[in-house]
């Protein structure tokens, strides 16, 4: 028992630095290495609002979407999508209860992002500049 | 329809043995109480939870990379939370642009009608009564959807085709060679849709279980045997073509937004007036609040239809007492068609997370020609999505 209020007092602690440094953090895209579309935040809104499902390039196009209690998914829905998560929801909602869409597949962390993204060609992705490895392509959303 | 239904759930499980199958869900539960004798929507003066509330289940599987098959089962309170296959359809994506679906779908008729019973999806409670509470919701039959965009608009049209069956008088509606044409265009902010539709319209009012109705039916019925066929036809509901029109424009600035619907239904040659409605509901979003404002409104035409056959009637040899029964039902049906009432909503929405919402709402509904039938609700509710 103890050392569960122990461990969630450190999660929390840990949340807690990670939410401060996230605050200052700078969302890329992240593409696969071999992916040659031209990406900005114009095409990168189309493909996880689902109005696109194809790169530039021609070829498919799947978004990778960080969870929704997490601060990159808060600040890249505000600031890329331009809208709330909570209004993002309610839009995907819509699109799901009417046959019309499939909400992007939702990973936990920058580095699950970074792994699914590696390992597949057509996967779109984003994440912390900070977090950038040489295993995928990163391209800047500003 | 059986068959086709039958099918999409074998379909169902076979993908799932195959591929990835999505469930879906959504309810919306929705308690409320009107003021003292009043009823509105199912509500009256003690609270209550069926009239509105509901569950819902959406099973969907990739039968291949251009097939998906989509069920929806739905439990409403209003028919004791019996589970129901409102929507079971497959869809074909023909091309980028193009999907053909077929099967048990929504009629596209208004700007939220697709997602009419998903309240998470929207600011109101329901959407507005005057305008939505229509009796036909879902088509048997097949919806081309095609959408492209250039630059920043957006476009979107549909062409649906197929038959209804639904209740109106406590009776059986049916629309057979019904044809809806949908067009959108979107602009991020901006959203204009207008919609055509034509079908030709039957209502059984022999199958009603309101016995009003029936004695309706009998008045007709005894009019076309005593030699007035020809006005009976044009008062009777029998594969008469109807007409539905409706346009819509919203703009959603997402600090605040405004929209506004109106659409017009009818079917010249019946008893039944023709029906204007509309609303236009406006609202901001502050954090997780959204408060908003609605107005709906729904008029019929008041004029008596069909006046040389009613005149017919009454210069016939015909005893006084006959005439004046025959003429009541000319004129008592229309006149049971017609009506006028708004409605006045304010609903505040409270963003709890991201798949639930809680809301409260207040209605004042006023019967333009009976204010005996004047009413406030209140209600509160909780959607939910999954």
């Amino acid at each position: 028992m103890h050392t569960h209020i122990l461990r969630k007092g450190l999660i929390s602690a840990a949340i807690g630095c990670s939410m401060s440094f996230v605050a200052s953090a700078e969302l890329v895209l992240v593409v696969h290495p071999s992916n040659d579309a031209s990406l900005d935040a114009k095409a990168a809104q189309r493909i996880f609002l689902g109005k696109e499902n194809k790169f530039s390039n021609g070829k498919e196009a799947i978004p990778i979407n960080q969870s929704p209690d997490s601060a990159h998914r808060a600040s890249f829905d505000t600031d890329t999508l331009g809208r709330s998560s909570t209004q993002v929801a309610a839009y995907w909602s819509k699109l799901v209860f009417t046959g019309k869409g499939i909400p992007p597949k939702e990973v936990g962390t920058d580095s699950e992002v970074i792994a699914m993204v590696a390992d597949n060609q057509n996967a779109i992705g984003y994440v912390d500049s900070a977090s950038v490895t040489g295993a995928v392509k990163a391209i800047p959303l500003n | 329809m059986k068959k086709i239904i039958a099918l999409s759930v074998l379909t169902l499980v076979n993908v799932a043995a195959h591929a990835e199958v999505r469930i879906n869900g959504f309810a919306n539960l929705i308690g409320g109480m009107t003021g003292s004798e009043d009823n509105l929507y199912g509500y009256d003066d003690t609270v209550s939870f069926e009239s509105q509330s509901l569950f819902a289940i959406q099973v969907s599987g990739d039968i291949n990379s251009k097939m998906t098959a989509t069920g929806q089962i739905v439990a409403r309170g209003a028919n004791d939370y019996d589970p129901d296959f409102e929507w079971a359809y497959m869809t074909y994506k023909a091309t980028d642009n193009l999907s053909v679906s077929a099967g048990r779908l929504r009629l596209p008729l208004f700007n939220y009608s697709a997602s009419k019973d998903v309240g998470y999806s929207y600011h109101w409670m329901t959407t507005p009564e005057a305008v939505y509470n229509v009796p036909f919701n879902n088509l048997d039959g097949v919806r081309l959807d095609y959408s492209t965009y250039s630059g920043d608009w957006e476009y979107n049209a549909s062409l649906s085709a197929g038959t209804f069956s639904d209740k109106a008088y406590d009776a059986t509606l049916s629309g057979n060679n019904v044809l809806i044409l949908a067009a959108e265009a979107s602009y991020e902010w901006f959203k204009i849709r207008g919609v055509v539709g034509t079908g030709k319209v039957t209502l059984d009012l022999a199958s009603s279980s309101s016995s009003d109705v029936v004695e309706l039916g009998g008045g007709l019925d005894l009019m076309s045997a005593v030699g007035f066929s020809d006005l009976a036809n044009d008062l009777q509901l029998e594969n008469d073509t109807g007409e539905f029109l409706g346009l819509s424009a919203q703009v959603d600035k997402f600090d605040w937004f405004v929209s506004a619907e109106v659409t017009s239904i009818d079917v010249e040659q019946s008893f039944l007036a023709k029906t204007v409605a509309y609303y236009i509901t406006a609202g901001i979003r502050t954090g997780a609040w959204t408060p908003s404002v609605t107005y709906e409104k729904s008029k019929t035409d008041d004029d008596i239809k069909f006046q040389n056959g009613i005149g017919q009637i009454a210069a016939s040899p015909l005893p006084d007492s006959a005439k004046q029964g025959l003429m009541a039902v000319a004129v008592g049906s229309q006149l049971f068609s017609q009506g006028e009432n708004n409605v006045l909503s304010a609903t505040l929405r409270y963003d709890y997370d991201t798949n639930v919402a809680f809301k409260l709402d207040i209605s004042k509904y006023s019967n333009d020609l009976n204010d005996s039938t004047d009413a406030t609700l209140v209600r509160f509710g909780a959607n939910y999505v999954f």
